[in-house]
């Protein structure tokens, strides 16, 4: 019998979930896999009671995403976290640099609603459950997405790529934005995405996440010794990560 | 007095629900609920960079965020005094229209199609009409691939930056690109036909519609605001003048006003504005489909936005062939910090996009504004579904429901945008 598979968004801009629309080529292949029993974004019908694989895209903001969250950790018997919300807690969790209450007065003014929400301080959902697999990014890669569904559907363990990205772009011969006296966050990022950003002429802004090998007083010298500011790269590094004492 | 209420309505971008009072046969109240939990994307730009904004925006919508970043480019190079170059602005065209060939075929084909053939989502129609399912896929995905091309990847633009691009695509791509596009012009067709069958109910807002409007072009990436009822323009930079924004108790997105009354935005407002300034195949298919001129029923927002498939693949055909010829630079231009405050509009697919800043001395952004289409457009939508249920409140539940749920897809909603 095919797995029974829920997506479920949280505080996001939707953009993983397109990207899994995304999947276009493998998409028949990967319906084939897998029961689709719930996905908002794509289908009417309600969240069932019962279902083996929760998918989880966006960041944890609100009292209501917790309890939704247990829920969710007491039917699947795996949870797959997607895109930089759900896993660091991404642009989301901007926010948690400020007072919810300040973010709240500057978009609002005096007059916030009540549209039956609890805010909270926003974190990844990592910060609420176990997760049993990661994709990282923003937004996830597609392809990524299928190799990982595909490990969950196996029962194979999760393993996101460790390294920093700059392993990875340096075998790429990419021209290093640190020459160039430009700081870029490969030092620190955790590498899978191909370096595309480097590629394409933009330096890495850190989404897929910190790298476990990612050594920060000694990637802030790098920046130093090419006369770059060393606090930029965790100014910098916040702009996906600011969440990142909440991650378990 | 019984109560229907629609939680998460299916087959939009973002949490709503909508609650109806029916008592005796009559609808005593209806309106819609923007569960979907505020964002604050125009607190958390303040104190980044300038070059970080755009960065920022585009997370806020998934599926228009080529249009977020080109718009807070736009906004950012107005506050620095940056003109870009001709060929940074055609770039940027073809950026913004990838993601209406994305928007466009997942809107019709995803979440509304399924309406007009009584199933719950596009996944059975791939069994029944597996050449229809088959025409959408091909569309977003050259949808994707354009905003791949141009911007790096499907979702959130890469190479667009404050100034110019990082890198732009070779001449072999963009002609190959352009040949593919015309062939895709056929399909777009075949869309429009497609839903200009299906049977919308006789219904006709009450509310204004304002788009972006410019002599020479269908307005996209830059233009003035243009009001069907009022017959007036202004210019972008004045949208607080025009436009007002009233936090309203049980929504986190805040509803917008012009003149006091709610107003429409999208690709319905955009052909009634700018008909005549449709690509020639596009005008054709126009006129092959009886249009008259204007059109004030929103559910006609789904032919309109079939058509505009049309245009956008005979522009951008043109806009890369156009590349291939015009020769000049898309690189950044150079340009000096300096403390400003500026305004950027772009049409996004689901309708006109303001955003503005204040950036300070040393290019930190001191205050953010964001106005989005479907901001813009809940209170019409909420006047829409008042005017609307009673019409229809004889007929069977499932059936009354279906009708208010489709009203709502028609206006293409997008919850997570309008509470950024």
């Amino acid at each position: 019998m095919a797995p029974r598979v829920v997506v479920i968004g949280l505080a996001s801009d939707f953009g993983c979930q397109v990207q899994m629309t995304n999947i276009e080529d493998h998409l028949l292949d990967v319906l084939g896999l897998i029961d689709l029993r719930y996905w908002q974004l794509a289908s009417s019908g309600h969240l069932p009671d019962s279902y083996d694989v929760a998918i989880i895209e966006g960041a944890v903001t609100t009292d209501e995403h917790v309890a939704l969250l247990e829920r969710v950790r007491e039917t699947a018997g795996v949870v797959i976290a997607i895109g930089a919300c759900a896993f660091t807690g991404g642009i989301p969790a901007l926010a948690a640099l400020g007072e919810i209450d300040r973010h709240c007065a500057v978009v609002y003014g005096d007059t916030p609603p009540v549209a039956g929400v609890t805010r909270r301080t926003p974190g990844p959902v990592g910060s609420v459950i176990a997760v049993d697999y990661h994709v990282p990014g923003c937004p996830i890669d597609t392809d990524e997405f299928v190799r990982v569904l595909h490990r969950a559907l196996q029962g194979l363990s999760d393993r996101p790529p460790q390294d920093p990205l700059c392993a990875v772009c340096k075998t790429m011969e990419n021209v290093c934005f640190l020459e160039r006296g430009q700081v870029c966050l490969g030092l620190v990022t955790r590498t899978g995405c191909g370096a595309r950003c480097v590629t394409l002429g933009r330096p890495c802004t850190g989404c897929r996440g910190l790298s476990p090998e990612a050594n920060l007083p000694a990637a802030a010298g790098v920046l130093e010794s090419r006369g770059l500011d060393g606090a930029e790269l965790v100014r910098l590094f916040d702009l996906y990560n600011a969440a990142r004492e909440a991650v378990r | 007095m019984s109560t229907i209420t629609v939680e998460h309505v299916a087959r939009i971008e973002g949490h709503g629900t909508i609650t109806v009072d029916v008592e005796g046969g009559v609808v005593r109240d209806i309106k819609m609920d923007i569960i979907e939990p505020a964002r604050f994307f125009e607190s958390m730009v303040v104190g980044r960079r300038f070059d970080e904004v755009s960065l920022i925006t585009s997370r806020i919508c998934g599926i228009c965020s080529p249009n977020h970043a080109v718009t807070s480019l736009r906004a950012v190079e107005d506050a620095l005094g940056i003109e870009v170059s001709e060929r940074t602005k055609v770039l940027r065209k073809l950026l913004v229209y990838g993601s209406y060939l994305q928007n466009h075929a997942t809107h019709l084909y995803v979440f509304a199609a399924p309406d007009f053939v009584g199933l719950p989502s596009v996944f059975p129609l791939a069994e029944t009409h597996p050449e229809v399912v088959q025409r959408a896929l091909t569309i977003k995905k050259i949808g994707n691939e354009l905003t791949t091309l141009i911007g790096g990847r499907p979702v959130h633009p890469i190479t667009a930056l404050v100034g110019g691009f990082a890198s732009e695509p070779d001449a072999r791509s963009l002609e190959e690109f352009a040949e593919r596009l015309t062939r895709l012009a056929g399909e777009a067709e075949e869309t429009a036909r497609l839903f200009a069958t299906f049977e919308v109910p006789a219904f006709e807002t009450a509310g204004d519609m304002l788009a972006l409007v410019a002599d020479d072009d269908y307005a996209i990436y830059e233009g003035e605001t243009a009001s069907l009822q009022g017959a007036w323009r202004r210019p972008v930079a004045e949208y607080r003048d025009f436009i007002r924004e009233d936090v309203v108790g049980h929504s986190n997105a805040k509803h917008s006003t012009v003149a006091g009354s709610p107003f429409m935005v999208g690709a319905l407002p955009r052909v009634n504005l700018s008909a005549d300034r449709l690509a020639p195949r596009a005008a054709a298919v126009l006129g092959e489909l009886g249009w008259s001129g204007v059109s004030r029923n929103p559910f006609m927002n789904n032919v309109c936005q079939a058509v505009e498939l049309v245009d956008a693949c005979e522009r951008c055909a043109g806009y890369a062939r156009q590349l291939l010829e015009m020769g000049g630079s898309s690189e950044p231009v150079p340009f000096a910090v300096r403390a400003g405050s500026g305004v950027g509009a772009t049409e996004a697919p689901r309708g006109t996009l303001y955003h503005a800043y204040s950036i300070d001395d040393d290019g930190f952004v001191t205050a953010g504004d964001v106005i989005t289409p479907t901001a813009q457009n809940l209170g019409n939508l909420e006047a829409d579904m008042r005017a609307f249920a009673p019409t229809v409140v004889d007929e069977p539940r499932d059936r009354f429901v279906l009708l208010v749920e489709q009203l709502v897809r028609a206006y293409d909603p997008c919850l997570s945008c309008s509470v950024h």
